[in-house]
């Protein structure tokens, strides 16, 4: 009874001093609002990050020239890039390797088609096993193969195929398009393909050559070589084989191979960072907003101290006291707290629009903002009600 | 039923100390109308708030009903003044939020009583000091005099054995305040509460069976 009371009481007294209310809501709002948005949009985002691993096979490997660190060693590895027919021996001389694909990256620029600037293109140069290892698929027209070695044929991606219908009316497929000094034939469209973190280049904006062509640019090698591994053996054992392997190779640079679960990782441990500041900055709005809370409290207390006289005079305890101005604090900042789930969930729901991720509700965030939201109000809330307790009632009853 | 007996308080002020109350007793019987009147600045003001349990005598022994008051337990003075005072003071000190009716039950809300009881018990007292039909008004809809009765009606609802109604006519015009006295007379001689009210009126004063005077910190009958 006493509890029911103190809550019609709280609403009340909230209700009448609603601007003092709106100003010591918006610190919680803002502190519970951000909180929330870190924790859905860094869950988010880790599970498109796992889902995109899953699309793009979790038995991927990567190999990179390394880079070593002294200068006169870089200069000299940088000079000799990977060997295309060692890299496309790999399957051949190591088992636990079932398929290679390398692919040099690099130069592009306007793209031109009937004598129009079309968009900006990089030039990739790949092999056959590219399409099938990367998940691209044909839209129209035909991949790469081997035959197409030194030729001039290429794959545009979907933005690029798009943007030759719409500007001539005709399929892309058998069209010219100009890069630079190049005219390449377009011998096939590509899908639109979603934006997967894990490729280090984009599809759709791509004109893809076969490889042999690519790296008779000046200044162009294989970038990254990905390597699928052969059924049944582990990732890490691949990867030591190959090193054994590519060791043995005269005049061939040093690689570093990382493997899916140590970009797993590596992923994982900037979104660690990056939820950890996020939960620094919300922590301190959180902060600012409980020390709104016990400001607005602190000044209901002392507008009020009349009726907390009377209230003793007329048997209240110090514990009925206590807990009408600790409802009261917990009862603004929930307010507080159930706005900012609202705000979060919203902030997270429009990121997740545009980065074209799949939206969840989170309801470990709702669960988490009602319950900091009720602590922050008992937190801050103990020491006005306190206050409010301690009062004497003589004086307290002789306040104007 | 009340009984002070021997009561000194002493303030400190600054380095020395003064003395308001020095050996002041009284018994109080049920069915009593008593007035306590004396110049202002004589002490009457601190002998209402020990009589109401809201300060502590710093010496002396005050007994309700054979119990003495255990001064040491501010949980227990609040459920003493719950439950054996009611309180009528010169501002009525109504909530200004609260009905006339929630006014009055606020003292039972506080012994935890059932919503049935307080609207049964609200009623039977606002009927009692004629505010019945205004149960539903804010203060701030009702007049000085009806506020007061209000404030009667909260002193009464919680059934104390003691009404201590401080300078209960001092903020009202002398109709008014006469008609207030009215109730209190009648409420004394029809239901027979016990009712002592501090006042520096003389006219309030005589209209009381007992008359107590304040001098100097003593009390004289």
């Amino acid at each position: 009874m006493i509890f029911q009371a103190n809550l019609n009481e709280a609403f009340r007294s909230l209700a009448s001093a609603k601007q003092r209310t709106a100003l010591a809501l918006i610190g919680i709002v803002i502190g519970i609002g951000s909180v929330i948005a870190m924790v859905s949009i860094g869950s988010m985002a880790q599970q498109e990050a796992l889902r995109q691993f899953k699309e793009l096979g979790t038995d991927v490997l990567t190999l990179e020239k390394d880079f070593l660190p002294d200068d006169d060693a870089r200069a000299a590895s940088t000079a000799r890039g990977l060997n295309l027919n060692i890299v496309m021996g790999l399957p051949t001389a190591v088992p636990a390797v079932a398929d290679v694909s390398p692919y040099t990256q690099g130069g592009g620029g306007d793209v031109f088609h009937m004598g129009k600037s079309l968009t900006q293109a990089s030039l990739m140069g790949v092999t056959a096993s590219f399409f099938a290892m990367n998940k691209l698929m044909i839209a129209e027209g035909r991949a790469l193969s081997d035959l197409d070695s030194n030729s001039k044929f290429v794959v545009v991606g979907a933005q690029l195929a798009s943007q030759i219908t719409e500007h001539s009316g005709l399929p892309p497929t058998g069209q010219q398009i100009r890069m630079g000094d190049h005219v390449f034939t377009v011998a096939g469209t590509l899908a639109k393909a979603s934006q997967a973190a894990l490729r280090r280049f984009d599809p759709n904006t791509a004109i893809m050559v076969h490889i042999t062509s690519a790296l008779r640019l000046p200044g162009s090698e294989i970038s990254l070589v990905n390597a699928r591994v052969s059924g049944g053996i582990s990732n890490d054992k691949a990867a030591a084989d190959i090193q054994v392997h590519l060791s043995r190779q005269a005049g061939f640079p040093g690689v570093r191979i990382s493997s899916p679960e140590e970009l797993i990782k590596q992923m994982e441990s900037q979104m660690r960072m990056y939820t950890l500041l996020l939960g620094a900055i919300g922590s301190i709005s959180l902060v600012v907003g409980g020390v709104g809370v016990m400001n607005v409290m602190l000044v209901s207390v002392s507008e009020r101290r009349r009726e907390i006289g009377i209230r003793r005079a007329l048997g209240a305890r110090q514990s009925d006291i206590k807990g009408q101005f600790l409802i009261e604090s917990v009862i603004l900042a929930l307010l507080g707290g159930l706005l900012g789930v609202v705000l979060g969930e919203l902030a997270a729901w429009l990121v997740c629009r545009f980065a074209n991720w799949q939206f969840d509700v989170s309801f470990a965030a709702i669960v988490l903002g009602v319950g900091v939201s009720t602590a922050i109000g008992v937190f801050f809330g103990i020491y006005p009600a306190s206050q409010a307790a301690r009062l004497d009632p003589i004086v307290a009853l002789r306040a104007s | 039923m009340l009984s002070l007996q021997g009561i000194r308080k002493s303030y400190k002020i600054g380095p020395s100390e003064v003395e308001v109350l020095k050996g002041v007793s009284l018994d109080v019987a049920s069915g009593d109308l008593l007035s306590i009147s004396g110049p202002s600045g004589c002490g009457k003001s601190t002998l209402m708030n020990i009589l109401g349990l809201l300060d502590r005598p710093t010496a002396g022994h005050y007994t309700i009903q054979g119990k003495p008051v255990a001064y040491d337990s501010d949980d227990e003075l609040s459920n003493i003044r719950n439950r054996s005072i009611g309180f009528v003071f010169q501002q009525y000190h109504l909530l200004p939020k609260l009905t006339a009716l929630e006014n009055v039950t606020l003292p039972m809300v506080y012994r935890g009583a059932s919503k049935a009881l307080m609207l049964e018990r609200g009623m039977r007292t606002l009927k009692l000091v004629g505010m019945d039909g205004r149960s539903h008004h804010k203060p701030s809809e009702l007049s000085g005099g009806q506020q007061q009765r209000v404030a009667i009606a909260r002193a009464l609802a919680g059934s104390p054995q003691l009404i201590l109604a401080d300078e209960p006519t001092g903020a009202l015009d002398a109709r008014v305040g006469q008609d207030i006295m009215d109730l209190f007379l009648q409420l004394n001689s029809d239901q027979h509460i016990t009712i002592a009210i501090i006042t520096h009126d003389s006219h309030v004063a005589r209209q009381c069976r007992r008359q107590a005077v304040m001098r100097d910190g003593e009390l004289h009958e």
